[in-house]
């Protein structure tokens, strides 16, 4: 009895224990980017004229007159707009923190959360065989897309391109018609942002959830549902700001839709949908390599998989390169040469002798499969720079747009020249090579990691130059990281690097030219 | 009087006295904190107590693999990966305070590895993982007619020794955090040298760190910090002392069931936030010798027979013990009358 008497109140002092100990320890790990809507640096009024990707000018995209703000439809907009103010219901209010005044940084978030979760090689079947994701049959198995870093950096591209042409078109309009927020012409309406005086005819929010949604739902046709779900919601937290009426809400999904249409129009003929080949062409071309070079990659899982990731893409249109050939670098060094001797010798010597510090750079750049990728990484950063500059939507696209076309065409030139040369990787190349981290389905040179990266690099630094030593060298370190897992040779990530370079500054030739400066 | 038996229950192996009765028991690794991925995911779960002023150690190695996994409740094989081998050293103390109240402390080495070949080609990890310190105190003791009966609880706290990497699943030799765990465990011992155990245990982890400041889990998050779930943990097991209280032979059930987390993704590397479920059941012998004071043997086997996001594991382990008197520094009188 006494017994029991004992161990029960050791049992509570136990538990309060626990209790104390569970509570204390509780974490919030952050699921998204933690910023508030803030007052943006610059208006950019003149922003109607900057040049954009896909159409000829801002006005390119034809919306209806805005009614006068003394006519009754206006008045009546207002009016109706202060009633549904009125009963904003808290999980509404919630919307409005979480969409901010600056919600192109969300659908960005949103969009490196979906190549995340599609993020997932095919693994085989029973019987050894793998079958593609297929865009006619996106269900599966295998789902599509397998939202590998070439497929990241086309969806983030078309994105971030048809945003920005987007918002070119709401800032002509917002200027040639200067209808100001509601708030400007009824002091007694409610807003949740930082005032400012940025026309509000269109909605530039309008013309980003409309883009986002159809832009991502054609890249992630099993979304669509809730994509639209994201849209709904952001579209009404737009009113509930106090910022737009109605009216000014759907001019701007009116520019959403033709823009986004004009941009997939472009996405259907640009050569992705022949990236991923069948086994006779992927074999030729390996054979056309082997018969230029004596040497080609191979793929050494188990089972084989016997066609490399997107043999082709490096046949997609790039958006500010005329000829990708003419940025192909020179073809890699010979087995017998002495360059390559001393690169197995380099990866051997970080195999035999990895460092906490190789294997943490290894590890923070991975970006295999299950994230968002190296062009997702990238985004990432632009996305704190955004917000740490206070960029406006239409800068936050320009940086976006400019940020991810340099990445995509990096993409198509590193993957020109890992199909041209079609170079074996470590593992192929050194008995009983072991590796920290999983060898890609594609030939080693060049680096994509370092091509991706240091293009990135380069247009953040173009348009953040206060960053450009910060962003060099993570770009700089986003290669090495390659050759610390094991997974490329020297070379690739350093002629990557350069080669990245290179393609950037095609993009950055063309930013300089677009009246934003 | 011989050896009786007094609390043999899950895997205690030392020469335990307890009241005027001294008994051999085994046990496994228990002290292997649960945040092992080896099958002894348990931590002191026996119902056994070291005499006072006792130390037994306990060296043991045993020898894992698999060539399946649960990828969610889907059972894969993967040739990327071939077998994968999991080799532990482990080194341990039980210490007896007093007759109610034993300490102890273990430290495993781990080392795994593919076989060749593989598709992967990925290098094993190895290291020494989790240090545990854990404390088991008898709460309740009682005789009835048809044998003993015995209530403990034991609170453990495991935290890694090395800076090994949890994010490198399936190579990890570990989860990367700290755990505390409470267990209650109740024996009953019949007069015909067979008993029968159960446990209820339950371990509060804590964040791992990966090398990565982005991952998904049903979702992104933009952090190195993962969260591992906390888990359940029952057993059950029957046993029976033969030989003059000198062979222990065991069979148990061992459950794990996470409250939390995500499943591995198609085709995907595991990872420390995975929801893990495990059912094993377990086969023991554990043995006293006659002749050397204080030295036992143990060997066992057992075989993960369901589960979710973890490998179809089975495990053979072999090991050795000791155990004296730190005050008197000579062995444990085992037959004290």
């Amino acid at each position: 009895m006494q017994n029991q008497m004992k161990s029960k109140k050791y049992i509570k002092s136990l538990l309060f224990a626990i209790g104390i100990l569970s509570i204390s320890c509780e974490k919030d790990i952050p699921t998204n980017l933690s910023y508030e809507e803030y007052e943006f640096s610059t208006v950019d009024e003149n922003g109607g004229n900057w040049k954009p990707i896909l159409i000829e000018n801002g006005s390119a995209l034809i919306i209806e007159s805005p009614d006068n703000v003394d006519s009754d439809t206006y008045k009546n907009e207002v009016s109706k707009l202060k009633e549904v103010i009125a009963s904003i219901q808290p999980n509404q209010q919630k919307a409005i923190n979480y969409w901010t005044n600056n919600p192109l940084v969300r659908w960005n978030e949103i969009t490196l959360e979906l190549i995340a979760k599609y993020n997932l090689i095919p693994g085989p079947n029973e019987d050894g065989s793998y079958t593609l994701p297929n865009a006619n049959n996106p269900e599966g198995p295998p789902v599509f897309p397998f939202a590998h870093p070439p497929y990241a950096s086309r969806a983030l591209a078309y994105l971030s391109v048809a945003q920005y042409d987007g918002l070119i078109s709401a800032w002509h309009y917002k200027y040639l018609f200067n209808r100001a927020a509601p708030y400007h012409y009824d002091n007694s309406i409610v807003h949740a942002y930082p005032e400012n005086n940025i026309p509000s005819y269109p909605s530039d929010g309008a013309v980003i959830a409309r883009v986002s949604k159809k832009i991502l739902s054609a890249m992630f046709p099993l979304e669509v549902a809730y994509l639209q779900e994201l849209e709904d919601d952001h579209l009404q937290s737009l009113l509930h700001s106090g910022s737009y009426v109605e009216s000014d809400i759907s001019a701007g999904t009116t520019i959403g839709d033709k823009i986004s249409e004009i941009a997939l129009t472009r996405a259907a003929t640009d050569g992705m949908k022949k990236a991923q080949t069948n086994k006779a062409v992927s074999d030729s071309i390996k054979a056309a390599a082997f018969e230029r070079f004596g040497w080609q990659w191979e793929n050494l899982e188990i089972p084989v998989r016997p066609v490399g990731l997107t043999p082709l893409f490096g046949k997609v249109t790039p958006w500010n390169i005329e000829n990708i050939v003419s940025v192909r670098p020179v073809a890699p060094p010979k087995f017998d040469s002495a360059e390559f001797i001393e690169d197995v010798a380099i990866l051997k010597n970080h195999a035999n002798n990895m460092t906490t510090e190789k294997r943490r750079i290894s590890n923070f750049w991975q970006d295999g499969t299950g994230t968002y990728t190296p062009p997702g990484h990238w985004n990432r950063f632009a996305n704190e720079f955004i917000v740490e500059y206070r960029m406006n939507p239409l800068r936050s696209a320009r940086t976006m747009a400019y940020l991810n076309m340099a990445m995509m065409d990096a993409g198509i030139s590193c993957w020109d020249t890992k199909y041209y040369y079609h170079y074996p990787r470590p593992i192929q190349m050194i008995e009983g090579f072991k590796t920290i981290a999983g060898t890609p389905n594609f030939p080693s040179y060049t680096s994509g990691h370092s091509v991706f990266s240091a293009a990135g690099a380069e247009v953040l630094a173009y348009i953040f130059p206060e960053k450009t030593t910060l962003v060099r060298g993570w770009a700089e370190e986003a290669a090495i990281s390659r050759v610390y897992g094991g997974l490329h040779w020297t070379f690739d990530a350093k002629i990557g690097t350069e080669q990245g370079k290179k393609i950037a500054q095609f993009a950055i030739d063309k930013a300089k030219l677009d009246g934003s400066d | 009087m011989l050896y009786k038996t007094n609390i043999p229950l899950l895997r205690l192996f030392c020469p335990i006295r307890s009241k005027n009765k001294v008994i051999f028991n085994i046990g496994l690794i228990f002290l292997v904190s649960l945040s092992s991925l080896s099958v002894f995911s348990q931590s002191p779960s026996d119902a056994l107590l070291m005499p006072s002023k006792n130390i037994c150690v306990l060296v043991s190695y045993e020898s894992g693999n698999f060539n399946q996994y649960w990828e969610g409740n889907y059972l894969r094989k993967n040739a990327s990966i071939g077998t994968l081998s999991r080799k532990t050293i482990t080194t341990m103390a039980a210490i007896g305070i007093n007759k109610d109240l034993n300490a102890y402390i273990s430290l495993p080495y781990i080392k795994t590895a593919s076989s060749e070949p593989n598709g992967g080609h990925f290098a094993g990890a190895k290291g020494l993982q989790d240090i545990t310190i854990a404390f088991k105190y008898r709460t309740i003791e009682k005789t009835l007619d048809s044998g003993d009966l015995s209530l403990f609880t034991t609170l453990s706290f495991a935290t890694p020794s090395s800076n090994y990497l949890s994010d490198y699943m399936p190579y990890s030799i570990g989860l990367g955090t700290s755990e505390f765990g409470i267990r209650e465990i109740a024996k009953f011992q019949f007069k015909n040298g067979f008993y029968a155990q159960a446990m209820v245990g339950y371990f509060w982890r804590g964040y791992t760190k990966a090398e990565r400041d982005y991952y998904y889990n049903n979702g992104s998050f933009y952090s190195n910090i993962m969260d591992v779930p906390n888990a359940w943990n029952f057993e059950g097991a029957l046993g029976v002392w033969l030989i003059d209280n000198r062979l222990k032979l065991e069979a148990s059930y061992i459950g794990i069931r996470s409250t939390s987390g995500d499943n591995i993704r198609a085709y995907n590397a595991p990872q420390p936030t995975n929801r893990v479920n495990i059912d094993r059941i377990a086969l023991s012998a554990q043995y006293y010798f006659k002749g050397i004071k204080g030295l036992g043997v143990l060997a066992y086997h057992n075989n993960v027979v369901n589960g979710l996001n973890t490998g179809k594991f089975s495990n053979s382990g072999l090991g050795l013990t000791y155990q004296f008197n730190y005050a008197k520094n000579i062995n444990a009188e085992p037959n004290e009358k």
